[in-house]
């Protein structure tokens, strides 16, 4: 006889009798809270956001010599406004497409579609750190280079360097970008590595049905 | 009653009735009591939240099959609870390969144990021939063709006999 034909003549009634539940101890689990993935990728990504947002205005809101610096240094230019108006829009932006994402999450979809849809979000996360590496890398590397041509200190302090000296420095503050957005992207990596193994594992079986 | 106390009446009271769907989705995809419960009571939370929107055009079984089965696969995380208690194999299944021999209680449990190898789409693939659905429902479940669901399901029977006769 074919194998799954004898379970599934004792499937029916084979060992779930001994656990039956009432309705007395069904109502309390109503109540309690789920520990699913996409409550799991919501909080993340709402930590995502935050961090960026405190990253990037922190700093400006705490210090007062920051403020004053950063206002000495690059001015009340027109250039800044726009590129922080285009920085709120983006943030803006990446809400609206999690929320949608989120939105379109539906544990009554078929299999593949609720994993396709809790990718798509993630993915939309993904995008989000990315630009803000992106972002990050240039605008430290643009701060040193404008900072090395308008502020006063920095500014003597680099006349004394010769030009052997002058590129050390130089190439030593890349390297300092590169392994900031590098441990960044390891860290943001590791999570979501962690966090989405299972899901793409049966994504790619779904997938793998469908050559 | 209020509404709100009408639907949650009328919840418990359909998934008192065919609470057997969430347990046998649990037997599958887990290996002990406390994890067990856990999934129950995680397939039990998206059941409720998506009770709302069940229309009745489906049954309620049907229904339910589909949840359980996305949560188990997708949804559920393990629980942080440290879960020591004993693993149904070492409960359920004391025979090991050497001791086989043909009677079907034995062979039943050696099945059980087969099927617990599998992959999570396998056994959610397992799970749905064992509830009798059709190849209709089970590919629209799992979001895949028809005949790949047969050419699927074919490959998973050839993969539990290999386990049963390595």
């Amino acid at each position: 006889m074919d194998e799954l034909e004898l379970l599934k003549k004792h499937w029916q009634k084979d060992g779930v009798e001994d656990r039956q539940l009432t309705s007395k101890q069904i109502y309390p689990m109503l109540l309690k809270k789920s520990s699913s993935i996409v409550k799991t990728l919501f909080y993340i990504s709402i930590g995502e956001l935050a961090f960026w947002v405190l990253i990037n205005t922190f700093p400006f809101f705490m210090s007062d010599t920051y403020r004053k610096n950063v206002e000495t240094i690059y001015g009340d230019s027109l250039g800044l406004t726009i590129l922080s108006f285009l920085s709120y829009a983006v943030i803006v932006l990446f809400v609206f497409l999690l929320y949608k994402a989120y939105k379109s999450i539906s544990v009554t979809d078929s299999a593949k579609k609720l994993i396709e849809n809790i990718l798509k979000t993630r993915k939309i996360i993904k995008y989000y750190v990315v630009y803000n590496l992106v972002i990050a890398s240039l605008s430290m590397l643009s701060g040193f280079y404008y900072a090395s041509k308008n502020d006063p200190g920095l500014v003597a302090k680099l006349d004394t360097l010769n030009d052997t000296k002058l590129l050390f420095v130089s190439l030593l503050f890349i390297v300092f970008t590169a392994i900031f957005v590098l441990i960044i992207w390891l860290f943001y990596k590791l999570i979501y590595g962690i966090l989405v193994k299972r899901l793409n594992r049966n994504y790619k079986e779904l997938k793998k049905l469908e050559v | 009653m209020t509404l709100n106390k009408e639907l949650e009446h009328n919840f418990v009271e359909l998934l008192e009735k065919h609470q057997n769907i969430v347990h046998k989705v649990c037997r599958l995809y887990t290996n002990n009591y406390d994890a067990h419960n856990d999934l129950f009571q995680e397939i039990t939370i998206q059941l409720w939240r998506a009770f709302p929107k069940f229309r009745g055009d489906s049954k309620f079984s049907t229904w339910m099959y589909r949840v359980g089965l996305n949560t188990a696969i997708t949804l559920y995380r393990k629980s942080k609870r440290t879960i020591n208690t004993q693993e149904f194999d070492t409960v359920q299944f004391k025979i090991s390969a050497e001791d086989y021999d043909d009677t079907e209680e034995v062979q039943l449990k050696l099945l059980y144990k087969a099927v617990h190898q599998l992959n999570d789409i396998e056994k959610a693939l397992v799970f749905l021939y064992l509830e009798d659905k059709s190849y209709k429902e089970i590919s629209e479940t799992m979001g895949i063709s028809e005949v790949n669901a047969r050419v699927k399901m074919n490959r998973v029977k050839t993969k539990l006999r290999t386990i049963l006769n390595p």
